[in-house]
């Protein structure tokens, strides 16, 4: 079964032409500018949270970190929104390209890595010198998610192979 | 300016061994993607040092907060090298391109914006106390600094849509059009 009508269908829609098509700053240079912005705050504050567990800003309590989730949260949903409207723009240039995939996979485990960092901090288990190694290692693996998700996204310009249905 | 323009255009592009290394295959996307890194880095650092100065996470003192800058230079230096070297290949996209222009000046004034903080606010908010609340002054500066980077991404993610064509009809006090 191939995916191809579906492509069609959602290329011809007029919010997908109205990404690609209006002469608009608002419209599809606007929407980049927003999906760097939120990838400034996404990324950029989960790379602060894990700077922070790797031993910089030692006096900047880890709980206190918390009062940033929001910024970090609201960071991640301009860039959910925005990445939709970037993909119902260029759907078969986007859902075609096995990088694209891999972006969103990064993306995933470092939001879940993010979650986890933060439960480990809130629930104050951070302490014992096992759960300090597992929230290192954490820390690490996070760092290189995003790094990788980074790339990824920035391939995307770079590797697709149709650009239309 | 526009001689200026020329004249730069001209310079870097007769001596640009880095044109010669951007333009192999894989140059140019992974020189972009460390300029996305050090973007992160840098708004990740910097952001988070304003917020706290604006009121966020109030309990943390604005010393062991101030840590996190040196990163945020990092990420900053990291994004000088990478953008002067998209600049020293294809220097007649971002000499004549409007977007640049603005890229550049609201560089210039996040950079005095950061010395004014030094000079002005430093003492005071890393004095003997820790002080919860940053002082009014702190707190513009602050919200300058988060405006004129915010402007920087947006300016720099615009780049493309602000690609100089030919010369034609009239020009301004700075060329945003490719002379013949």
């Amino acid at each position: 079964m191939s995916i191809d009508p579906f492509l069609v269908w959602l290329e011809s829609t007029p919010l997908s032409e109205w990404v690609v098509g209006s002469p608009s700053l608002l419209a599809f240079p606007g929407i980049l500018a927003l999906h760097a912005i939120g990838m400034g705050l996404a990324a950029g504050l989960a790379a602060v949270l894990d700077l922070r567990i790797l031993g910089v800003a030692r006096g900047v309590p880890l709980i206190e970190f918390r009062r940033f989730r929001p910024v970090l949260w609201g960071g991640f949903w301009l860039n959910a929104v925005s990445g939709v409207l970037l993909l119902i723009g260029y759907p078969t240039k986007a859902l075609t390209n096995p990088v694209f995939y891999l972006k969103l996979l990064l993306i995933a485990v470092a939001m879940v890595l993010f979650v986890r960092i933060d439960r480990l901090i809130r629930t104050g288990d951070a302490s014992t010198p096992a759960a300090a190694r597992s929230l290192r290692r954490l820390a690490i693996t996070s760092l290189v998610c995003w790094s990788g998700a980074i790339t990824a996204g920035r391939l995307l310009a770079y590797t697709y192979h149709r650009l239309r249905a | 300016m526009h001689a200026a323009q020329i004249w730069l255009v001209r310079a870097i592009e007769l001596h640009s061994p880095v044109a010669t290394l951007m333009r192999t295959h894989w140059a140019w996307p992974i020189a972009e993607s460390l300029h996305f890194i050090g973007l992160c880095l840098l708004v990740g650092c910097i952001g988070s040092f304003d917020l706290r100065l604006l009121g966020v996470a109030r309990r943390v003192p604005i010393a062991a907060m101030h840590r996190l800058v040196p990163f945020g230079i990092l990420g900053f230096a990291i994004n000088v090298s990478s953008g002067l070297m998209f600049l020293l290949t294809e220097p007649d996209q971002y000499i004549y391109n409007p977007s640049f222009h603005f890229k550049v000046l609201a560089l210039g004034i996040a950079g005095v914006n950061a010395g004014l903080f030094y000079l002005t606010s430093y003492r005071q908010v890393f004095g003997a106390s820790p002080s919860l609340d940053a002082p009014r002054r702190a707190k513009v500066i602050a919200l300058l600094s988060l405006t004129a980077w915010m402007t920087v991404i947006i300016c720099g993610r615009m780049l493309t849509f602000y690609r100089p064509g030919d010369c034609v009809g009239e020009l301004g006090l700075l060329l945003t059009c490719t002379p013949k």
